[in-house]
């Protein structure tokens, strides 16, 4: 019996890492209350309780409906959202009065889980999504571009990225870029094999065709309004470098890579010499202690950074209110300054954890779509905690970005959990066993036409070799000629083999096939009863058995290798 | 509350944090090849149902019985869909379209457990599922379009 692999459901080993997870954010959240008032306030339970049975509550849904999902994704986001919460909760303490954003954050996350549920719960398969391309690219773009409608749009500490309605502001780019992400994948899913054809080739690089360009300049050209206009190099940033690399990923071309990479510096140079703006977010980057008054926001990171050192101050302990916005841009250098350099690492590292586990899942995809999309969203996730973490650190030029689930904003908030739930949709549908995959012959014959026909050569050739060797051993023993049906082996290998790569039994049936053959010749059974056709329903993996009632004879006109280029040919006029 | 308390909360908090990244790191460790089982049983481990999308679910209910030609040069010809019907341009077709832009052999529907599926039998222009291509085995029900080269169908009742 063929075996095949199977990922593993691990929901106890989720379990745990979940209730360390829950464990993180509220020992955070009691540890400070301990260190400001040096005793646990009445009714200090109440929020811990809340945070661990809404944590479970997502837990189990996600165990229900997506039993394979990633085991990490889930406990990492719990993780740092506990710890975001509990971050503003100590941020709430040093202002006087005492504000209460961390019960209104809290109150979010519920929200945010909630969301989560209904799309674990409704989506169940990201294929769905494929369908209305154009659209979601338009909703993109329009999210994208909102924040510029006159009425709509609101400006704040010199970036133009919010809106504002009534009460409520809302940056819409973290629901863009969710967006942008399914309608790119979609997009290069059906376009890739157009976008990698080549041009020009250039020290040694193959540069795409000057009539493939449109996509790729439309999106710069967004990004350049976005910068020029919203005054936001990271939103920029973040969506062009989100397009470009899934570009280059559905292409496996580095010229696409390089040349955005070209067009970003080009951007950047651009907007430099031409906006205020631009040149002021660069000088308080690289020079902010020329201007302590502009700078002061920066400039308290870095010290509060410093001021942690290594293990921090502890929780409540340090001074990072004293940054403007610590809350939300800046509560990587709050964590930073008060848990240290040890902690913040161990927080980017569950932010990696993340990231790693939904490229893994997008290596392990079998369909195009649901590759694109998850190295997609790993990838903007990426992009996003490198950008304004980077920022705040002074790697990068300081942008307007949240902090992934650990910011305060209900709408940050419930975005990422919107992408926290298409992550597990992704890995769910990746991990779970295939028994659908039909391990028909024709199986291989999938969208990239050339390099299946290469399968069927390499394959044809390996069957025919090991067809040849089998003959060869027939003839020894018995000293004469096998039938001329056997010359037939060939082709019928092709089609067990190629079957055979998809995981099916038939690995097992082609290697018995020189044996039997050795062994049926001399008790007389006749040649033409075929001994290299496998049993019909040994063949086939049992899932598909069922669906398969054409008589087997057929599969080795279909499949004869020769038979597809001819068809290419006719049909291609 | 005295120093060495908060001091041993401090990194009592750190432990915790690396713990949980080391604990991570271990299940990515143990995730990294899967498990080999047989195929037969992971046929078995699954119940059918499980196996059934929400799609293949409502097919169940609505059972489509054939196929109208909407676009295309036969256009109104209607075929039943009986237990599996081979759609292609060669006469061991039981759908033979006459269509320049269809392969020799290029389609295939059958009757699955739970309603039917098409199949693209390795065809150069592919077939299309309410426009998505066709790639694996894929379930379809009532009033779904499929389209083969420059012909479309329906699936009506």
């Amino acid at each position: 019996m063929a075996e095949i692999v199977v990922y593993r459901k691990r929901g106890f080993a989720s379990l745990v890492m979940l209730l360390i997870g829950v464990a993180l954010g509220v020992a955070g959240y009691l540890i400070t209350m301990l260190n400001q008032y040096g005793k646990l306030a009445d009714g200090w339970f109440v929020g811990p309780a809340i945070w661990a049975v809404v944590a479970l509550v997502a837990w189990a849904v996600v165990r229900w409906r997506l039993p394979y999902a990633d085991p990490l994704l889930l406990p990492s986001v719990v993780a740092l959202n506990g710890i975001g919460m509990a971050m503003i909760y100590r941020l709430d303490q040093s202002s006087t009065p005492v504000m209460h954003s961390a019960d209104l954050q809290l109150m979010w996350a519920i929200g945010s889980v909630a969301t989560l549920c209904a799309v674990v719960f409704f989506l169940r398969d990201h294929r769905r999504l494929q369908r209305f391309t154009y659209l979601w690219f338009i909703a993109g773009m329009v999210l994208l571009l909102m924040p510029l409608m006159p009425g709509l749009g609101a400006e704040s500490h010199g970036a133009q990225i919010w809106i504002r309605i009534g009460q409520f502001s809302f940056q819409p780019a973290e629901i863009a870029k969710i967006v942008l992400s399914i309608a790119f994948a979609a997009y290069l899913t059906e376009k890739r094999d157009v976008l990698a054809l080549a041009g020009h080739r250039f020290v040694g690089i193959d540069l795409p065709r000057a009539r493939d360009l449109g996509p790729i300049l439309i999106m710069w050209g967004t990004s350049l309004i976005v910068l020029v206009f919203e005054k936001d190099l990271g939103t920029a940033l973040l969506f062009f470098g989100l397009f470009v690399m899934m570009l280059y990923v559905a292409t496996e071309r580095p010229s696409w890579a390089l040349l955005g990479f070209l067009m970003l510096i080009a951007m950047g140079v651009l907007g430099y010499a031409a906006f205020d703006h631009v040149r002021v977010r660069f000088e308080s980057w690289l020079t902010p202690f020329d201007d302590y008054g502009r700078n002061l926001q920066v400039i308290n990171a870095q010290f509060g950074l410093a001021s942690g050192g290594l293990f921090g101050t502890g929780w409540g302990q340090g001074r990072p209110y004293l940054t403007p916005l610590s809350k939300n841009d800046f509560i990587s250098a709050a964590i930073g300054e008060e848990l240290g350099l040890v902690g913040l690492f161990a927080v980017i590292l569950i932010f990696l954890v993340i990231v790693a586990r939904v490229l893994r899942a997008s290596l392990a995809s079998r369909e195009p779509f649901g590759k694109l999309l998850a190295a997609g969203l790993a990838f903007v996730f990426a992009l996003q905690v490198f950008v304004i973490i980077g920022g705040v650190t002074r790697l990068l030029p300081l942008t307007g970005l949240t902090t992934p689930f650990v910011s305060q904003g209900g709408s940050s908030l419930i975005s990422n959990y919107l992408l926290l739930g298409l992550m597990l949709t992704i890995t769910h549908q990746v991990r779970h066993p295939q028994v659908q995959v039909p391990t028909d012959e024709f199986a291989t014959f999938t969208t990239d036409r050339t390099e299946q026909m290469a399968t069927v050569g390499a394959v044809g050739a390996v069957a025919s070799a090991r067809a040849a060797t089998a003959r060869d051993d027939a003839n020894e023993r018995l000293g004469a000629r096998p039938d001329p049906d056997a010359l037939d082996a060939p082709t019928e290998f092709v089609s067990e083999a190629s079957g055979a790569g998809v995981g099916a039994s038939q690995t097992n049936a082609s290697a018995d096939a020189p044996t039997e053959l050795v062994g049926g010749q001399p008790s007389g059974r006749p040649a033409s009863e075929s001994p290299w056709q496998p049993d019909a329903s040994d063949a086939k993996p049992s899932a598909w058995a069922s669906l398969n009632d054409d008589e087997p004879g057929e599969e080795t006109q279909a499949l004869d290798p020769l038979d597809v280029p001819v068809k290419d040919e006719e049909a291609d006029k | 509350m005295s120093e060495l308390v908060v001091l041993a909360l401090k990194f009592a908090f750190l432990a915790l944090l690396w713990l949980f990244v080391l604990f991570a790191c271990n299940v990515i460790r143990t995730d990294l090849f899967g498990r080999r089982v047989s195929a037969a049983a992971v046929a078995s481990e699954v119940p059918p149902t499980q196996l059934k999308s929400r799609r293949a679910r409502r097919a169940d209910r609505k059972m489509p019985t054939t196929l109208r030609i909407t676009r295309g040069a036969q256009t109104g010809l209607t075929m039943p869909l009986g237990d599996s019907l081979r759609i292609g341009r060669s006469n061991d077709c039981q759908l033979i379209l006459d269509d320049d832009y269809v392969s020799t052999r290029h389609a295939r529907i059958v009757r699955g457990d739970n309603g039917y599926l098409v199949e693209d039998l390795g065809s150069t222009n592919g077939t299309y599922l309410n426009d998505a291509r066709v790639t694996t085995a894929t379930p379809f029900g009532l009033s779904d379009t499929l389209r083969i080269g420059r012909t479309t169908m329906i699936v009506e009742k």
